[in-house]
């Protein structure tokens, strides 16, 4: 009887935790952390902005971005920043962009630094939290995993411009191509 | 999932292979360890399966990598970490669920019967260095080791905010990071927890192959999990001593040297059965007791 009893509390904390955290697990099991394993994929080199999905990109069909991130990116240039907590070279990456003065505060509530904030706004995006989480898989190659830290920087004039990274970018490089993009918004604007 | 789905290329399917090939002709002689070995081999199989079934939200009763591959389920320690780092009460919950429905019903089986890094070590043991560590009170004392780690890991993981264990964890490495590296090769850069991690794999590696069962006995912290559950578990290993010839065959067998026969109940056994394969009598039995 004690046996039968204790498999049924067992079954019941089991419940809870599976109607609750399952779907979390699931994310978790998802978003592979190869940080966690020691390992980043390798930066592809900035070389442009991309103004359509590059081959390697392709999933199932060319995914589209979001409404509401389309028109973000008509007003100036956006800046995604996908993390969680415990990803070790997120971590490292916010803490190399805040020292450079490119953003400020912290992963959770980070802005652009004064420099930068009048032409570009930064999205965070807790890829654990945030209903935005789903948004990474768009920006990550098709054969590769989607992993954290992922940068993207896009901005849309007559068409959608954008560049996205997975693994350790370089504050320098950061600040390169948000250069780069402000300078193609406002050529595109003028024009 | 990165190596899109091909078992030509899956570096756990050769291993099995190998496994395999090695593990039936040494160790799968007796007819509960031929019904183990079927099951060992449908778990990695069910483990590295997500080329059909996905990437789900379960969670292993067993060690294994969840940036394996082709994972298909959560690592425990992996879950028990962001637990912490979410400070999510839900997930623990259903952490502490999974392990106390399995655990309350199988014991410590699993690590017997599922888990693949359990499934080398019953390989690896078979290796003629590997020497047959008797029952000392430092071996006793070392056992405690694997509890310590997992007491540790949350303090660890709140005290650094990060994946503190997966950081360093040697069965990552083998079971993520060697084959992410060797089949991508060019693709990813290591990190500066690498070399730990490998320094600390190399030295698992050394521990299985010199002592039978050895990550289990001395460090495993989800057999950790699962060691307290074997005292109410309802599959259990039975003794009836008026049967017993105090052969002590069951002594000379059991990969974790506990105490038997007469401790049946150890937080050590792992429900293998070499012990009930090995006795002339049927006087161990490995049985569902509901009462």
């Amino acid at each position: 009887m004690k046996k039968i009893v204790a498999v049924a509390i067992a079954f019941l904390i089991f419940s809870v935790g599976f109607y609750h955290a399952y779907e979390l697990s699931e994310l978790l099991n998802k978003s592979r952390c190869l940080g966690c394993i020691a390992l980043l994929p390798k930066v592809s080199t900035f070389k442009e902005f991309w103004v359509q999905y590059p081959s390697f990109f392709h999933k199932k069909g060319s995914p589209t971005l979001p409404e509401w991130l389309l028109n973000e990116s008509k007003q100036h240039v956006v800046m995604l920043f996908f993390w969680y907590k415990g990803c070790d070279p997120c971590k490292a990456q916010w803490e190399d962009m805040v020292k450079n003065g490119i953003v400020v505060g912290s992963e959770e509530n980070g802005k652009m630094a004064a420099n930068y904030s009048k032409n570009v706004s930064i999205i965070t995006i807790d890829i654990v939290r945030s209903e935005l989480g789903n948004l990474l898989e768009i920006f990550t190659p098709a054969k590769a995993i989607p992993s954290t830290p992922t940068t993207v920087i896009l901005f849309t004039t007559n068409q959608t411009y954008w560049y996205a990274f997975s693994g350790i970018l370089d504050a320098s490089m950061v600040k390169k191509i948000i250069r780069e993009a402000i300078e193609e918004w406002y050529a595109a604007a003028r024009a | 999932m990165v190596c899109g789905g091909s078992c030509l290329t899956c570096p756990v399917a050769y291993s099995a292979l190998s496994m395999v090939a090695i593990g039936i002709k040494r160790i799968y002689r007796k007819p509960m360890q031929k019904k183990r070995l079927v099951s060992q081999l449908i778990f990695l199989f069910i483990t590295n399966a997500a080329f059909i079934f996905g990437a789900t939200g379960l969670i292993y009763s067993y060690f294994y990598c969840w940036e394996s591959p082709q994972a298909t389920m959560s690592c425990p320690i992996g879950i028990l970490e962001h637990a912490v780092l979410e400070a999510s009460i839900f997930l623990a919950i259903y952490l502490v669920g999974t392990i106390a429905i399995i655990g309350t019903i199988f014991g410590r089986a699993p690590c017997g019967w599922a888990c693949p890094i359990g499934f080398l070590q019953d390989v690896a043991g078979k290796i003629k260095i590997s020497r047959e560590i008797k029952r000392s009170k430092a071996d006793e004392r070392a056992r405690y080791l694997k509890y310590a780690i997992l007491a540790a890991i949350p303090f660890a993981v709140y005290h650094f905010a990060t994946m503190a264990y997966t950081d360093i964890c040697p069965i990552g490495g083998l079971t993520a990071t060697l084959p992410i590296l060797l089949f991508h090769y060019g693709g990813y850069t290591p990190t500066e927890f690498f070399l730990p991690k490998m320094i600390l794999l190399a030295l698992t590696i050394f521990l299985i192959v010199n002592v039978k069962r050895g990550w289990c006995r001395y460090l495993c912290p989800v057999g950790a999990m699962l060691a307290p559950f074997n005292k109410i578990s309802v599959l259990q290993l039975t003794f009836d001593e008026s049967q017993c010839l105090k052969c002590m065959n069951c002594a000379r067998v059991c990969p974790m040297k506990i105490n038997l026969p007469y401790d049946v109940k150890s937080m050590e056994c792992i429900r293998c059965g070499m012990c009930v394969d090995e006795c002339p009598t049927e006087a161990l039995k490995l049985e569902f007791k509901w009462k």
